[in-house]
């Protein structure tokens, strides 16, 4: 019997450590493909461990070619959708968490009606709409759109958080002769922060990711970000593959490691905010 | 007050730019020339329906909206199963588990291409070593292969999500009455049916709702891997819609085939709050 259970416990660690590497694999062969020579790449057998001695190819991606600035330019897009999306999204939870108005069902109904709609559906409307207010290639517009499809999420999930915070620590705030403003930011904000760093991560990334927008509204070399011109290099001949493989594995690993030290926070909101809406 | 600026944003930004695409699917409109556009009635609809082209993307984004939310439903219920024991290192092994998800699009796109790639791919090498045959164009040419790789590529993509959502679920699994089962001799298979999958069904519910939701809108990946080919055997919808109104630029159809993506979608929703709550009323 016992016995049996231990084999039992081996059996399941293996197929955890199976599950795991098939997870983990692709980022590894980035890496390692970055780090192979062409005679390795290019030759009968492949090279399973990076060769180290090839570390020159993440400097050049880094000094030379456009890397750097593309990497700049998700920064840039990335974190004033961040910004644009807490300051509107904290005040629109605020209000659907604690106050009663007209039409507060089909807003929230409204906001769980947008995220199923595509980018590629508005991709149209909103380049005409850009075109007429001269905010195609530019960096602005694009936080412009990518804020719109992260608001909602955004609101829902700051809006569980203010949910879980007690009235009567906002009745006593009032007491004291705070307007609501004053108890959104003194009373609200300071317990919920987990929730704001959680939101403000996945607003964060989902710009760092976003691609439909950026290929379709950006069209300077200057200003493209990191997504659109990785993706320039499927198909083009010329840049060596380990170059490429560099720069996406420059691009993936802060979103990795962020989502590693956040994940805590960011399933909590996640889930509070998507499944339960 | 607190509410008027993002309501603001999201009229402008979403309602209106989506009142905007209804309109144009009703007209016939091209992209150099948008302001000219002629009102066409059910045209565009009547043109994407009569079309084979268009059902044959029915019919992939079908194919690959169910196999989607199997895959990674399936896949992330089993392994957040495994990850629930107890063993050592398991919160290495949780953190792990979400690198997929974290990883952009894109960069998961070009990894997946080269690893498919038709001379020195890794995966194409081993399916050669396991006497699988690859054609000279590798999987992503072969019409009959394509798709099963996205496939993949999306499950590998998605999976970790569910698990993790599943994983959090499970927490709220009273220990006490697995044990009970346990004493009272159930096995495995039967103490995770009466007593583990009562708790977590809703969450697979949402879960598979919300895969289908995702699988639907899936653009990137499948855009960067294929463009919808090798004969269109892996044009979804919305791969369909984006050709359709920036390589084609006849924005009226796009318009209409998106709007038929709306529609499945609120199909979709309505269907599972219906059998979500007809199920609740079944007795068991």
């Amino acid at each position: 019997m016992i016995r049996r259970f231990r084999l039992g416990v081996t059996a399941r660690m293996l197929i955890v450590l199976v599950a795991l590497g098939l997870a983990v694999f692709p980022i590894y062969w980035m890496f390692t493909t970055a780090l192979t020579s062409d005679a390795d790449l290019f030759g009968s057998q492949p090279r399973l461990v990076p060769d180290f001695s090839q570390f020159g190819v993440f400097i050049e991606a880094v000094t030379e070619g456009r890397t750097l600035r593309w990497l700049l330019n998700s920064t840039v897009v990335a974190t004033g959708t961040t910004l644009l999306a807490l300051l509107l999204g904290i005040p629109l939870g605020y209000a659907l968490s604690r106050f009663s108005f007209w039409g507060k069902a089909g807003l929230a109904l409204l906001l769980l009606f947008t995220q199923m709609l595509p980018e590629a559906l508005l991709v149209v409307p909103l380049f005409s709409l850009f075109r007429r207010f001269d905010l195609l290639d530019s960096l602005p517009g694009l936080v412009l759109a990518n804020t719109a499809f992260v608001l909602p999420i955004v609101a829902l999930i700051l809006k569980g958080a203010i949910d879980g915070v007690p009235r009567e620590l906002e009745e006593a705030g009032r007491v004291d002769g705070a307007r609501p403003l004053g108890v959104l930011l003194r009373i609200n904000l300071p317990l919920i922060a987990p929730t704001i760093a959680a939101a403000a991560v996945i607003a964060f990334f989902h710009a760092w990711n976003e691609y439909v927008f950026a290929v379709t509204f950006i069209f300077s070399r200057e200003i493209q970000p990191a997504s659109v011109g990785l993706a320039g290099f499927v198909g083009e001949q010329g840049t060596a593959l380990q170059t490429i493989m560099a720069v996406a594995f420059l691009f993936t690993l802060p979103a990795v490691v962020f989502y590693l030290f956040a994940q805590k926070y960011v399933v909590g909101g996640m889930t509070a905010g998507a499944v339960k809406g | 007050m607190f509410l008027a600026p993002a309501a603001l944003y999201i009229i402008v930004f979403q309602v209106i730019p989506l009142l905007q695409e209804i309109y144009l699917s009703f007209t016939r409109t091209t992209l150099l020339n948008p302001t000219r556009s002629e009102w066409v009635g059910l045209a565009n609809y009547a043109h994407v329906f009569s079309s084979a082209s268009f059902r044959q993307t029915l019919l992939t984004t079908g194919v690959y909206v169910v196999a989607c939310v199997v895959g990674a439903v399936g896949v992330g219920l089993l392994v957040a199963l495994l990850l629930n024991g107890k063993f050592p290192g398991r919160g290495v092994a949780r953190a792990l588990i979400t690198v997929p998800w974290a990883a952009p699009g894109i960069a998961t796109a070009l990894i997946a291409v080269w690893m498919l790639n038709p001379q020195y791919g890794i995966v194409t090498r081993i399916l050669r070593a396991l006497g699988v045959p690859v054609g000279a164009g590798g999987v992503l040419d072969d019409p009959a292969w394509a798709l099963p790789a996205i496939l993949a590529t999306t499950v590998w993509q998605l999976f970790p999500f569910v698990c993790v959502v599943i994983l959090s679920a499970l927490q709220s699994v009273p220990a006490e009455l697995i044990e009970a089962a346990e004493m009272d001799g159930a096995g495995r298979l039967w103490t995770f049916r009466v007593v583990t999958w009562q708790v977590i069904k809703p969450t697979v519910g949402l879960l598979a709702l919300l895969m289908t939701i995702w699988s639907l809108r899936r653009f990137e990946l499948i855009w960067l891997m294929t463009r919808g080919g090798p004969l269109g055997s892996t044009r979804t919808l919305v791969i369909d819609l984006y050709a359709e109104a920036f390589d084609a630029q006849r924005l009226g159809t796009a318009a209409a085939i998106g709007m038929v993506g709306v529609l499945i979608s609120l199909i979709v929703i309505a269907g599972s709050r219906f059998v979500g709550r007809a199920a609740e009323r079944t007795p068991r």
